[in-house]
């Protein structure tokens, strides 16, 4: 679906999108639109499957234009034997795309949207459900199904519900005059999806939020954390959080921080320079040891950069930004399982280490609308660390346990403000066991030494990379029998199910491939990397950044150095085809050079 | 502001703290230190239940020469982490204390947020006009024209009319202290504290190294206590008038006082009728209902 922002390419989309679901297909929907609230040129792509598929092509089957930009932009990503729906009366297609529609058999269909309209005494805005209605037709989906879902929206509104219908009906008949009856097959359906989400990335995320106790969020708006806010902000009546929009992200970060001191689970999100503004707040906590959690979105920067477009720029602003030397852990999110599942680890390693931790996302996973199986709300634990409670272990605590240097790991008791026994003070300034000021020599060493301690502790117990591994069959396991890896591939974030799409493709079937996904970014876990870069042919960093920068922290690590990269950093995601493509090229030439391409090297010694 | 009946009263003892002063001598922090514990033990809290959140400055420095749990945070924050730890936990009692450097300056728009906020906060303002520990440089209160350390001709800025800038942010309480006054800033805390919403306080301080025209001596002659003299904090133009007008005589005690406009966690909508604070509340929660719209 493409149209001008604001014409209602979202509704569309996302009823089609649910009602398909409903019917037993994994539906991937994924938005493009320019930072404006009106015009501007923007898109609704729905992949559709009755296999579990996570990602985006860059072609489309079905391509319906809302206006003639549409219709001149758009024209080239349609499929052989694709279908045009459009609204312009009277579209002269120019000769290229006369040539386009004859090479490509593509079907077009204009949809006289006005004179339906006049017809029925309905308002421009129902446009919408009479496109959608016969795009439901096209799809040969049941006209009732379509009906319960719109019945749902206008419930309490019977006139509405009542026209709407009749729209439902005039659009769901129409055939056009010319070229009859369409029929866009779909595979026959699962109906295993008929009970699942459908759930952006930052629905998941504050669901998980929501999940692991958080009581307090505080935001500032900015692409594309704001949706978080917003989804947040909608639940509070139910959820009895205290939510805030507050003046800046500093002020954000530092109410997050006071009320994570006082005892809360409280969170923020951000961007890009909105995150700069936080990373103050970020040395502060680990000074005064106060755990927290920060939701960074990445989109393409420097600057405002491109607001409303997807990045993996973030990695190390995240792991680097920030005043002094201290512990800190980014992870990131990869889809809507893990940025529910991670909320909770999130926590419960800040709490656990006492230190703050950066959850990445990107405008992909926070706006992509994902088929999602119901969450399991057993699993996670709610693990606060060395928090005292016990009325009997507060009164014996001394003001020095809060600082104590020698505390195992690092990590000191904490109580909470309010609790009936010795205080202490949270203390920005280097400081002693209790929160004195104390700018001595052997002091500072004691304190520095505690903080940084925490690293070992944390990098051991965080999880090494997850391996995905293609061609695997039943009963020969080449991996397990030591086969050499054809191509190792390395990414994180969004680009993980892009990746694991492509490896399930009937082109790259049979064939040894392998992909470590990072989700624990910082400490960086490289012994399971060094270990399959040993037996790999070729390996290849996957990255939506210009640097690699993921790519950067290996090297900073281990030595590894992976001079081959697929980087892409225009502010669009992965594409199915796009990377697949590339893929192929990588495992087509690693047949080629089997003798004269290592394809990595080692900078240095390993640590 | 809840406090709890105590069969136990704090001692003023309990608030002594090992670590030495190190302000100046003739500093008005020592003055204004002493009054927060006596206002504290008055107000029958003990160290444990206090939150007192300290800004950077030279008052900050005296965030470990007291009891209760406290917090020394980054320059101009100290508002919204008093903010966010208040209503994680409404039943502590939150004291956020700043220089006019981080206040006026660098913290400004926290500042100005916190007032229209109305969070349920005591801000206490150590005014001693300059930028003392970072050696006297001129803050957006030094008079214009003031040669200050980095301004030896004097700043070209207008000086910031700080009393006009919060009346016109509907503040629900406003005080001034003097440094040199501890009984008079011992009653202002003691209403600012049990205040429903921002308790501002203006607390005028000497600054014997840095500051040499409002001096100890300066604000001895022109402070007065309005309230003794019959001022009514609930006559707002009255207290405007007041706080602004300061050329001959200095208005000290509750200038301003509002006692029936909500604060903001009483304006939250959800939390109404949740007797629990966010700190008690974490734990684990089922949140498949709120996805049933999603399926």
């Amino acid at each position: 679906m493409v149209g001008a922002s604001g014409q209602g390419i979202n509704s569309i989309g996302a009823i089609v999108a649910k009602g398909l679901k409903r019917s037993g297909y994994c539906v991937f929907g994924y938005r493009e639109y320019p930072s404006l609230i009106k015009g501007g040129h923007a898109s609704y792509q729905l992949d559709i499957s009755n296999q579990c598929i996570r990602s985006t092509e860059t072609r489309v089957n079905v391509l319906v234009a809302l206006n003639h930009h549409g219709l001149e932009l758009n024209m080239e990503e349609l499929k052989q034997g694709g279908v045009v729906l459009h609204v312009t009366p009277g579209w002269q297609f120019p000769e290229h795309h006369q040539k386009l529609i004859a090479e490509r058999n593509v079907r077009v269909i204009y949809f006289p949207v006005d004179d339906i309209l006049n017809r029925l005494g309905a308002r421009a805005i129902l446009s919408n459900v009479l496109l959608t209605a016969f795009l439901w037709s096209m799809l040969d989906q049941d006209i009732d199904a379509l009906k319960s879902l719109v019945g749902e929206t206008f419930a309490k509104k019977k006139a509405l519900l009542e026209l709407n219908m009749r729209c439902i009906d005039e659009g769901y008949s129409f055939v056009d005059p010319e070229q009859g009856t369409i029929s866009v097959a779909l595979p026959p359906p699962d109906k295993g999806f008929a009970s699942h989400l459908l759930i952006t990335g930052s629905q998941a995320m504050g669901l998980g939020a929501v999940h692991a106790g958080v009581r307090l969020y505080a935001g500032y708006p900015m692409t594309p954390s704001s949706p978080l806010l917003s989804f947040i902000a909608e639940l509070e009546n139910k959820t009895h959080m205290v939510v805030k929009q507050a003046e800046d992200e500093i002020t954000a970060a530092q109410i997050v921080s006071g009320a994570m001191y006082m005892g809360t689970r409280a969170l923020t999100a951000t961007s890009g320079v909105g995150f700069d503004l936080m990373s103050e707040t970020l040395s502060l906590n680990a000074m005064i040891e106060n755990p927290t959690v920060f939701v960074l979105a990445q989109r393409p920067g420097p600057a405002t950069g491109l607001p409303t477009w997807t990045a993996q720029g973030g990695l190390l602003q995240a792991a680097n930004c920030s005043a002094g030397e201290f512990t800190r852990c980014v992870i990131s999110v990869s889809n809507s399982q893990d940025a529910f599942d991670l909320m909770p680890v999130a926590f419960n390693l800040a709490e656990q280490y006492q230190i703050s931790v950066v959850v990445l996302t990107d405008k992909q996973i926070a706006e992509a609308l994902y088929t999602q199986h119901p969450y399991d709300l057993e699993k996670a634990d709610i693990d606060r660390g060395r928090l005292v409670v016990d009325p009997e272990k507060l009164k014996a605590l001394k003001s020095s346990d809060r600082f104590n240097p020698h505390a195992e790991g690092g990590v000191s008791l904490r109580w909470l403000p309010g609790s009936d026994a010795a205080t202490y003070c949270a203390q920005a300034d280097e400081h002693n066991a209790m929160g004195a000021v104390d700018e001595s020599s052997l002091n500072t060493n004691l304190q520095m030494e505690k903080r940084l301690r925490k690293f070992r502790g944390l990098k051991a117990g965080l999880p090494e990379p997850h391996l995905t591994i293609s061609g695997r069959s039943a009963t020969t396991d080449w991996m397990d029998v030591g086969d050499e890896i054809e191509l190792l591939a390395i990414g994180w974030g969004s680009t993980g199910d892009v990746f694991q799409d492509v490896m399930c493709s009937d082109e790259l079937r049979g064939r040894k491939i392998a992909y470590l996904h990072y989700t624990y970014l910082w400490p960086l876990r490289t012994k399971e990397l060094q270990r399959l870069a040993k037996r790999s042919k070729r390996i290849v960093l996957v990255e939506q950044n210009y640097q690699g920068q993921l790519g950067m922290l290996i090297r900073m690590n281990c030595g590894l150095d992976i001079p081959d990269r697929i980087l892409k950093y225009d502010g669009r995601p992965f594409f199915y085809d796009e990377l697949l493509s590339v893929v192929i090229e990588r495992c087509a030439s690693t047949s080629e050079n089997e003798q004269n391409c290592p394809g990595f090297e080692y900078a240095g010694t390993s640590s | 502001m809840n406090i709890a009946l105590q069969t136990r009263l704090p001692a003023l003892s309990e608030y002594y703290s090992e670590t030495k002063c190190i302000w100046c001598d003739g500093c008005g922090n020592y003055g204004i230190w002493t009054a927060v514990r006596y206002a504290l033990v008055e107000l029958n809290l003990h160290p444990w239940q206090v939150c007192l959140c300290y800004d950077v400055g030279c008052h900050g420095n005296g965030s470990d020469k007291i009891e209760g749990y406290r917090f020394h945070g980054l320059h101009g924050r100290v508002i919204p982490f008093a903010a966010g730890a208040k209503l994680a936990n409404m039943k502590v009692p939150v004291i956020a204390f700043g220089g006019d450097g981080a206040t006026f300056s660098e913290g400004i728009g926290h500042f100005v947020h916190g007032v229209r906020s109305n969070y349920p906060i005591t801000f206490v303002l150590h005014n001693n006009t300059n930028y003392g520990l970072t050696t006297g440089q001129a803050s957006s209160l030094t008079p214009q024209g003031q040669p200050m350390n980095t301004s030896p001709n004097g700043i070209p800025e207008h000086t910031l009319a700080s009393m006009d800038l919060i009346f016109s942010l509907n503040p629900t309480f406003v005080a001034r202290g003097f440094s040199g006054d501890i009984k008079l800033m011992t009653r202002i805390l003691k209403a600012a504290i049990q205040h429903r919403g921002f308790a501002f306080i203006e607390m005028l301080q000497a600054c014997p190294t840095y500051n040499h025209f409002a001096t100890h001596e300066y604000l001895l002659d022109r402070y007065f206590d309005a309230n003794a003299d019959g001022h009514d904090p609930s006559n707002l133009q009255q207290a405007k008038a007041l706080a602004t007008q300061v050329q001959d005589r200095i208005a000290c005690g509750i200038l301003y006082q509002c006692q029936d406009t909500p604060h903001f966690y009483d304006r939250l909508i959800p939390r109404q009728g949740v007797e629990t604070t966010c700190v008690e509340e974490v734990r684990r929660y089922d949140v498949s209902e709120y996805w049933k719209e999603l399926v």
